[in-house]
């Protein structure tokens, strides 16, 4: 099974190459065709044609392309995006000070929906055939059909505003230390003991990451209901009712571990979606993620920082669909044993 | 006391109002130790009877009358919870479909250890003990590494067993076993057949054995209970009911089925269908009336009822008496074959690669060893071998999906071995294959009419109007109506959907058909049909056939010559009667015994083929 496993990886990792490759190609491309300077912007407004000039040879921006791409992949491959036009620090900090604070918030939103998502498929399945299921499945198309900033917005008034209930800016309320360690904030603040800073920053969390998650639950919920479905004309669930099982153990013990696999399939896909959903919802909580960081540097046509963020996220989507192709397989015993 | 009966339990569909009757006035007795038999063609209702025992029956379905009683209760009034109970614990399963019957994801240990704690005989912790003696009690081997295979990495028969194991781990009152062996090599239904026979004996367990293999019945079963459309046709004790059956139902469907007796014999060819639910309900009179070779004008009037005719034996014909009259047509003979030879392979063999090796030769299993046999011009081959033997594998090698690793392959005078494009080509213009999966061999989306000229549609000839024209006529000569041209596969029985398969490598006036099981499956009345518009079309068109088949008594009826395989081998060859009358191989032997005699009355020597059944890869 692992040699499997690796196997696959191994496959993976070696085409997820040539994506990267083009991506980079692509974001690297487009960035230089824009009408902007990066040189003139890095100099005061009052520099001269000469002193922008000097700046452009020194930044390397009179070589010709290829060459230039040549040259900003290798420092890439190196860990090194350069330094921000606009913030004067190294790219590779800032994304390494915001990426965690954005994964923290997709994978909590990601649990947010596959909780909700599969929780409801069941509830679904469960009272198919009736009126409810109706009910469900029109309420279902409605949350669905509601975009996540909207939700943002709505729960911000809700909870935020109204009730008073959480807080939605930022990741901790005044008052609060950072603790750094691996960049997490919830995984630092427990292991170093505060549990009052992991509280504040799990209710923080909450909001973005509700508003997030639960656009992306309907279609979890819809393909575990007609997967659940579709298996429960098996014949080995009329075997199982044969053999006297009760129907709550048939479902979670038979039906719902083959029922998953599909689900599972879509919920991999999802979340390369609802990465890159993270964008808006931190602007909306002014959450300092990764997705604040670009949208500052659009705006300042920061153009290291756009390129370095794009590139992160590729690979982190990249990264998600591997890990769930391998779980995928560990969960499916037919595609293992071949 | 009986354990089970029966007593005029009626069972309907209710749909917009009104009921349909799925079963009418169902009476029987079944007493510990003893086994009925459930017998008719499919849709008449034998399974039905197994859902209504665990009260699972599809939805819209209910029991409309009469009771069920399982040891002085009625199941079908009993709380589900108590009678959830039951199932599993006193009232035992065993499936037709035996590895669709576990589930994909959970490993037979898993599986066995849920089956165990829900029965509750076993301490928790003693569960892989129990599972194993029970997998001993079965006959298989190797139990402790079976416990960690997921069910797709079984055979049929193994995954049967286990099935058998949880069913006998409870050492249950009642066993209700659907079609257990219909899916299963003859070598291994002899012995699941004697797996159940055994627990009779030792637990005195009864048993509802549903099958659609009068013969088979009338060998293992006390009595015989024959349903036609949903309605009990005869019932009485299974040798005297296959004997001399009084009802012409039981009397057609014995003679559909090809015999193993010495006598060759035509098939009985039952016209049309069994009336469905929604025919018997405007019926009047005797449901089998329209297929029925003795049928008058009085049968028509009202039902016959159920009416002793002997002993202990009641059937529902108005005229018994006249059953024994209906004779088998004469059987067409085998022909003597001197054409010349349209096919022939030489040394034929494959090796597949189980292992690749670093720095060494992989390891290889030979699939086909050494085959060398010739098809003449108008002659029908039968292959026959258990599932492993190596005679699918022969036909993938015949038809080109497999490349043989050594000898030589040769189509009308060209060699074919290297599959080369021009030989693709030259293979499909002469050669067409039909596969056994009817269902999946048929593209859902496209019409009838399309899919039998596709042979056409890849030579890139004809025009719409051609090809329906073509198709039209194709569908005519298989039987079928040409209206059918416009169905798509979905509106087609399974007997149908077969046919359109023939017809559609038909299209293409191939010399050379080969038949990969196309009839095993389907009812003895379906097949027989099957059978006879072979033998037909040969006789209109000329063509040859390699009929891949695991049914003996098929083959014997219709293939002119045969090669028996065993393990790769082709073992022995020759003339089917002779080699059925006194077959040399010891396999050969063991193939034929494990075949239920034509005679009920004589004794099935099954020898288990223990040393001699393939060795199940497990
Ligand atoms: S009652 Fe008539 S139609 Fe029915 S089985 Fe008897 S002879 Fe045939």
């Amino acid at each position: 099974m692992f040699a499997t496993i690796a196997k696959l990886l191994a496959r993976r990792i070696l085409v997820s190459i040539p994506i990267l490759l083009l991506v980079s190609m692509l974001l690297f491309m487009i960035l230089r065709v824009l009408p902007v300077d990066p040189a003139a912007m890095s100099l005061p407004p009052n520099a001269t044609i000469e002193e922008i000039e000097a700046k452009r040879v020194e930044m390397g921006l009179t070589l010709p392309l290829p060459q230039q791409y040549a040259i900003w992949l290798s420092q890439v491959a190196h860990g090194d995006f350069g330094t921000s036009i606009q913030l004067r620090t190294s790219v590779t900090r800032l994304i390494g000070q915001t990426l965690p604070a954005t994964i923290e918030l997709a994978v909590l939103a990601m649990a947010i929906a596959s909780a909700l998502g599969i929780a409801g498929g069941l509830l679904l399945f469960y009272l198919r055939g009736t009126r409810s299921e109706t009910v469900l499945d029109v309420g279902s198309i409605a949350l669905l059909s509601l975009p996540e900033f909207l939700w943002g917005l709505f729960l911000i008034l809700l909870f935020g505003v109204w009730f008073e209930f959480l807080p939605f800016t930022g990741v901790l309320s005044a008052g609060y230390q950072k603790p750094d360690i691996t960049g997490f904030l919830l995984v630092d603040s427990l292991i170093t003991g505060q549990f009052a800073t992991f509280w504040n920053a799990v209710q923080h969390l909450i909001l973005p990451a509700f508003a997030l998650g639960v656009s992306f639950s309907p279609p979890i919920m819809r393909v575990l209901r007609s997967s659940l479905l579709d298996v429960y004309q098996d014949d080995y669930i009329h075997q199982a009712r044969l053999r006297g099982l009760s129907e709550r153990r048939i479902l979670i013990g038979h039906a719902l571990k083959n029922a998953i696999l599909p689900t599972l399939s879509l919920m991999g896909v999802q979340f390369g979606f609802l990465f890159g959903g993270t964008l808006l919802i931190e602007i909306i909580y002014s959450y300092p993620g990764m997705g604040n960081l670009m949208v500052d540097a659009i705006r300042n046509t920061d153009l290291p920082i756009i390129q370095a963020v794009g590139l992160t996220y590729c690979v982190v989507v990249l990264v998600i669909s591997i890990l769930v192709d391998s779980l995928y397989l560990i969960l499916n015993p037919k595609l293992r044993t071949r | 006391m009986a354990l089970l009966a029966a007593n005029n339990l009626s069972v309907a569909l209710t749909r917009g109002g009104s009921a349909f009757p799925a079963i009418s006035d169902l009476s029987f007795q079944l007493e510990p130790g003893k086994i009925l038999g459930l017998v008719g063609e499919s849709g008449a209702g034998k399974s039905m009877i197994g859902r209504t025992i665990a009260q699972l029956l599809p939805s819209g379905f209910s029991v409309t009358g009469g009771t069920l009683d399982f040891a002085g209760e009625d199941l079908v009034t009993m709380a589900p919870e108590k009678r959830r109970r039951l199932l599993g614990r006193d009232i035992a399963f065993i499936p037709q479909e035996p590895l669709s019957a576990l589930n994909p994801v959970l490993t037979i240990g898993q599986q066995m250890r849920e089956h165990l704690a829900r029965i509750g005989k076993t301490e928790p912790a003693r569960w892989r003990e129990h599972a194993l003696a029970m997998f001993a009690a079965v006959h298989l081997p190797h139990g402790a590494e079976l416990l960690d295979k997921y069910p797709h990495q079984l055979s049929g028969g193994m995954c049967q067993r286990v099935l058998i194991a949880m069913a006998f781990a409870s050492r249950p009152r009642l066993l209700v076993a659907d079609e257990p062996t219909t899916a299963l090599d003859v070598t291994i239904q002899a012995r699941i057949v004697k797996l159940i026979e055994e627990m009779r004996q030792h637990e005195d367990t009864a048993v509802v054995f549903i099958t659609h293999d009068l013969r088979l019945a009338a060998q293992i079963c006390d009595q015989v209970l024959v349903l036609y459309a949903g309605r009990p046709a005869e019932y009485g004790p299974a040798r005297d009911v296959f004997a001399r059956p009084a009802h012409p139902y039981s009397r057609c469907l014995q003679l559909a089925s090809p015999g193993m007796g010495s006598e060759r014999r035509g098939l009985f060819i039952l016209p049309e269908r069994m009336p469905g639910l929604q025919a018997i309900k405007t019926l009047t009179g005797c449901r089998f009336a329209d297929r029925c070779p003795n049928v008058v004008a009085q049968c028509r009037t009202s039902e016959p009822p159920l009416a002793k005719v002997d002993g202990e034996r009641v059937a529902a014909c108005i005229r018994p008496e006249a059953t024994a009259a209906i004779e088998p047509p004469p059987a067409a003979a085998h022909a003597k074959v001197t054409g010349e030879t349209v096919l022939e392979a030489s040394g034929v063999s494959k090796d597949f690669v189980t292992r690749r090796r670093l720095f060494r030769a992989p390891a290889t299993f030979r699939a086909v060893d050494k085959a060398d046999f010739v098809l003449r011009e108008n002659e029908f081959v039968g292959i026959v071998g258990e599932s492993g033997s190596g005679k699918s594998t022969l036909a993938r090698l015949v038809v080109g999906l497999e490349s043989p690793s050594q000898g030589r392959l040769t189509l009308l005078g060209r060699d074919v071995t290297a599959n080369r494009t021009s030989e693709r080509a030259f293979r499909r213009e002469h050669l067409q294959i039909v596969f056994q999966d009817p269902q999946s061999a048929l593209n859902p989306r496209r019409r009838v009419a399309g899919i039998v000229t596709q042979a056409m549609e890849a030579a890139g000839g004809g025009t719409g109007t051609e090809r329906l024209e073509r198709a039209r006529a194709l569908l005519d000569e298989i039987g079928l109506a040409p209206e059918t041209a416009l169905r798509y596969p979905s509106q087609l029985s399974g007997g149908q959907k077969q046919r359109v398969n023939i017809a559609r490598a038909l299209c293409a006036l191939p010399r050379v058909l080969v038949a990969d099981e196309i009839v095993s499956g389907l009812d003895v009345s379906v097949q027989a049909q099957l059978l006879d518009l072979l033998l037909r079309l040969r006789q209109e068109r000329g063509f040859s056939m390699l009929f891949i088949s695991h049914d003996l008594s098929v083959v014997r009826y219709l293939c002119d010559r045969v090669l028996v395989m065993y393990r790769g081998e082709i073992v022995e060859s020759g003339p089917t009667e002779t080699v059925f009358a006194a077959p040399s191989h010891a396999y050969t032997r063991a193939l034929l015994a494990s075949v239920p005699p034509d005679d009920a009355d004589a004794a099935w020597n099954r020898d288990d083929g223990g040393d001699l059944a393939l060795v199940e890869r497990a």
